[in-house]
Parts: C-alpha cells; sequence; structure tokens
C-alpha cells in the first residue's frame, strides 16, 4: 500500500504569479487572470488550448465559476477545491493527476485569495468537528505550543529559542527583500523582530506571516509534450498529500515538537522521487513558515536536519541563500505574504525561477536540479500535509 | 460595553462532565474493556471501539503538556484578561485537555508545572481551570 506516483509523467511549461499584498484596488477576477494569462503566455498557450482546469481557493468562491467567468472560459470542466492552507498545492496536484491519467493533455492549476475587503479581517476559521472540541485559540497561539514543547525536549535555553525564531524571520525578510512580488520587501533588524509586539506565547508579529491577496498558476501537460511549450520544463517527480487523525490535542502520543503528517508526507514523496538524502540533494526547498516556530520543526520533519538539532541548523545559516540548503529563497509565508489559496503554486513559482536561472538577485548556484515544496494546513495535532519534489531533466 | 463570553453547550454526551463540574470535580470516561481513559467525551472507546463506557472522577491532579501565552485573543470577549495563559494539561489518569491556568503570572509557567483542577463557577456553567498544586485558588 502507498502512493505509486507520477514520477516523470507530467511536466510544468508555464507559471505566473501576481504580486502578494493587499490588493485594495484588485478583486479575485483581477487577481486570478493576471495569474493565468502570465501563466498561459509563458507556456505560449491561450485558454481555449487549455483542456481543464483545478482553482483552489479557501474563501474567494465556492465553484468553478470563480475562474470560468473571468476567463470566459466555454465549457470547460473547472473545479473548484480547498484543503486549508495546502489548497493551492492540492490544486497543483489534482491537474498533475488529470494529466497523468490521460483524460487530458494539458491542466491549468491556479490558486487565489482575495481577502482585503471581503468583510472580515484576515481569515475567518470554522470551529472544529462538531464535537464541543473547538478552542477559542488564534492561529499564532496554535503554532506556539510547539516552542515550549521543543526547548523541553532538547533541552533549549527560552531565550536561546527566541534568538533561532528570530533569526528564520530576520532570514526570510532577507529574502523577501530580494523579491520584487513579495508583500514585506525590507530586511528587518534582528532586534525589532525580538521586540515586536507579543502575540502568543514567545511569537511577536515578526514570528507571524503576512495576509495578503494574491494568485499564482501552472500549466501542466504530458512530460513527453513538454518541450513543445518550453526549453526549460519542470517535471514533476513526487507528489504526496496526507492527513493525519487530527486528534493530537486531546489525545496522549503526540508532542507538539514535530508534524507526523509531514514525517509520512516526506518519506512517501522521497520515495516517488527517488530521493535519499534531502539536504544534499535538494537545490532549495519552499517550506510552509506560516509562523517561525513551523519552519524549524519542519527542517526536521523533511529530513533537513537531525532530530533536536535544527535550531542549531538555523543559527548556523545552514538554511540562508547561500546556506548548504537554501529554504524559502522567496521570503516564505513571512515576507512573500499568505493568500491561503495561493501559497503552494507561490512556492512552485519559486522552484520554476530558481531552476531555470529566472531568479535573479536571489538565483541560487549550488549545481543541484531538484526543489521542493512543502505546504501545510491546519495546526498542530490536526493537519494536512503537501509535498512535492520537481526537478530539470527526465530520467 | 463589554462583550459576553461564549459559554459551552452541554450536549447529551458531555452532559455528564458539564454535571460533574457544577459540583466541583473533574470526570473523564474509561473503558469497560480496556481501562482507558478518554476526553473529550465519545460514543465509543478510542482504542478498542468498545461502546460500554463508564464515567470516572479524576484525581484533578496533571502536569503542563506545552503552553502559550495569549496577547491577541480569538475572541473579543477575553480582550480585558490578556495576557492570559492557556496550556495543554495531561491529566495522571493519561488525556489531556487544553485549559487556562490561573494563579500564575505568565512569567512563571514551564513545561511539566505540576496543576491541580480548579473550578469557576461564575460563569452560567462551571469551567475547569487549572492552578499551579502548591497554589490553590481561595475557595470562593
Ligand atoms: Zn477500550
Amino acid at each position: 500500500m502507498g502512493s505509486n506516483g507520477i514520477r516523470d509523467r507530467v511536466a510544468i511549461v508555464g507559471m505566473g504569479c501576481t504580486p502578494f499584498t493587499e490588493h485594495w484596488r484588485k478583486s479575485t477576477d483581477d487577481l486570478v487572470l493576471e495569474a493565468s494569462t502570465a501563466a498561459a503566455t509563458s507556456a505560449g498557450l491561450g485558454y481555449a488550448e487549455l483542456d481543464a482546469f483545478w482553482l483552489g481557493t479557501l474563501d474567494s468562491g465556492v465553484s468553478g465559476l470563480t475562474l470560468s467567468k473571468p476567463l470566459k472560459l466555454d465549457y470547460k470542466p473547472v473545479s473548484r477545491l480547498e484543503n486549508m492552507c495546502a489548497t493551492g498545492s492540492d490544486a497543483f496536484r489534482n491537474a498533475c493527476y488529470a494529466v497523468a491519467s490521460g483524460a487530458f493533455d494539458t491542466a491549468m492549476a491556479i490558486g487565489v485569495e482575495k481577502l482585503k475587503d471581503s468583510g472580515i479581517s484576515g481569515l475567518a476559521t470554522g470551529g472544529g468537528g462538531g464535537d464541543g472540541t473547538a478552542a477559542e485559540l488564534s492561529a499564532p497561539a496554535m503554532f506556539s505550543l510547539l516552542s515550549p514543547a521543543y526547548a523541553h525536549k532538547y533541552g533549549v535555553a527560552e531565550p536561546e529559542l527566541k534568538e533561532v525564531l528570530t533569526r528564520i524571520a530576520w532570514k526570510n525578510h532577507k529574502n523577501g527583500a530580494l523579491n520584487p512580488l513579495a508583500q514585506f520587501r525590507k530586511e528587518v533588524p534582528k532586534e525589532t523582530i525580538a521586540n515586536s509586539p507579543r502575540v502568543a506565547g514567545a511569537l511577536g508579529v515578526f514570528d507571524c506571516s503576512g495576509v495578503a491577496d494574491g494568485a499564482a498558476a501552472a500549466i501542466i501537460v504530458r512530460a513527453e509534450d513538454a518541450y513543445e511549450y518550453t526549453d526549460q520544463p519542470l517535471f514533476v517527480k513526487a507528489l504526496s498529500l496526507t492527513a493525519g487523525p487530527a486528534t493530537g490535542a486531546s489525545d496522549p502520543g503526540y508532542d507538539y515538537t514535530s508534524f507526523p503528517e509531514v514525517v509520512h508526507c516526506a518519506t512517501d514523496a522521497y520515495q516517488q522521487a527517488g530521493i535519499r538524502d534531502p539536504r544534499e540533494q535538494l537545490g532549495l526547498a519552499e517550506v510552509h513558515d506560516c509562523f517561525t516556530p513551523t519552519e524549524l520543526v519542519l527542517m526536521e520533519d523533511l529530513g533537513f536536519a537531525e532530530r533536536g538539532l535544527a535550531w542549531k541548523d538555523v543559527l548556523a545559516g545552514a538554511f540562508d541563500l547561500d546556506g548548504v540548503l537554501p529554504v524559502n529563497p522567496d521570503g516564505g509565508l513571512k515576507s512573500f505574504g499568505h493568500p491561503i489559496g495561493a501559497s503552494g503554486l507561490r512556492m512552485l513559482f519559486e522552484c520554476w525561477l530558481q531552476l531555470r536561472g529566472q531568479a535573479d538577485q536571489r538565483q541560487i548556484d549550488n549545481g543541484r536540479d531538484l526543489a521542493l515544496t512543502h505546504n501545510l494546513g491546519g495546526q498542530p495535532g490536526a493537519c494536512v500535509s503537501f509535498i512535492s519534489v520537481v526537478g530539470t531533466t527526465r530520467d | 460595553m463589554s462583550i459576553p463570553k461564549p459559554g459551552p453547550t452541554p450536549v447529551p454526551m458531555s452532559k455528564p462532565f458539564w454535571s460533574a463540574t457544577a459540583q466541583g470535580q473533574l470526570v473523564v470516561q474509561r473503558c469497560q474493556g480496556c481501562g482507558t481513559h478518554q476526553h473529550y467525551p465519545r460514543v465509543v472507546c478510542r482504542h478498542c471501539w468498545l461502546t460500554e463506557l463508564d464515567w470516572v472522577t479524576c484525581s484533578g491532579d496533571g502536569r503542563v503538556w506545552t503552553y502559550t501565552v495569549v496577547h491577541r485573543p480569538g475572541h473579543p470577549a477575553w480582550e480585558p484578561e490578556v495576557p492570559y495563559v492557556l496550556a495543554l494539561v495531561e491529566l495522571d489518569e493519561g488525556p489531556r485537555l487544553m485549559t487556562n491556568i490561573v494563579n500564575i503570572a505568565p512569567a512563571e509557567m514551564r513545561v511539566g508545572l505540576a496543576v491541580r483542577a480548579v473550578f469557576d463557577d461564575t460563569a452560567d456553567t462551571s469551567l475547569v481551570h487549572f492552578a499551579p498544586v502548591d497554589r490553590p485558588l481561595p475557595t470562593p
């Protein structure tokens, strides 16, 4: 049992991404049109030549019409789906499977979120499963629970752990400063980050990702057709999705220093892609840094660092732009911003730029040709995890 | 104008829990078959799926597994109370619950802290909170 994977059966041949920011002057229609047009244009395709569409959005639409209307699609299959913060990635996953199955020759995956003038501030998160256990916890509070548990288990002093978290935010801001599409394009001094107003537990405002509007899209074709569209396609090596039992908060056994969902997901993805040592083989990784402790824990869950030692690697700069494995070179959720439905495809967009040598000032040059995206939905103890691995050559 | 705090809504499954808190007692379910304790209340044992479950009174003692200090509440009704401490407490009987730690300064919080259940009956439904074992709340 497990996934067989679709290694090297589909390829990405076009991508587009809007700036992520507070788009007061743009509607959901504007954003999907901008990302779709950029993606289709970069693949040299018109909408009429695209066979099927998957739209990921949490809150900006409930059906395929959210895409078919602004794109004026004539009677094409358009699905809308949602999987919490992993929504965009799941749209990509479904589009890849559709092409791999032979049902369609070309497909578009697109993610969008337009929160700013939707009548709510930030994300309205629904209660739990109706079983009476929903806790009135903000998202930063949920993720801040990781810090004391991690510090206690691995004997890291509280001020030291705060320094680690600060460095993660500092690094992602530094990367975002080099990215013209990012929401926050400024380096932020460590002292400012460390002394920012507290939100929950050890987390200050600067430990939290930006709430933004935006859209990102990818064009997927059969791998054997890829070079008809571009000289530099990306081949999909692995797609993995795991949903946990969601019992972490109430049942003993979950220790709040890891996301078991991610560990299972990584094992599956690495098996599909034939990766034995992700830290040595991946050229870059885009991971779900919704809050700084999340990125810390993910370094261990994704096998980028030894269990209990990621904090040392963070302090040593292992995941910096010029580190052994650059993580979130585009600034991550932290400084690129987090329009829920779009984030998974935004991560992929950075892989698209980096592996094709188009990342300008952020360009990583470590001679490796594989990239990973990791997208998380939910909270510690109750989440879904998505991982993709893409590469420049078809084995 | 203060915003009222939404309280719990006992349902048939959880009614024994809330009836007990009104008596100053913390109860959880225990499986007649395998003896597993569980909380929140469910119709089956989470370990062996047996439906024969008893309600048993807990010692009320537990330890902090992890915690957070809320500076920005998830609901405006809690605005006047920030900063306050929320913790995942592991009961001596096994199950965990998310709860407030009271009678403690945020800076004093630590993983592993021994805590004991205290009952806040100022609300319509008596709520269970926890306080450091060496610092029980004065009886109201
Ligand atoms: Zn049982």
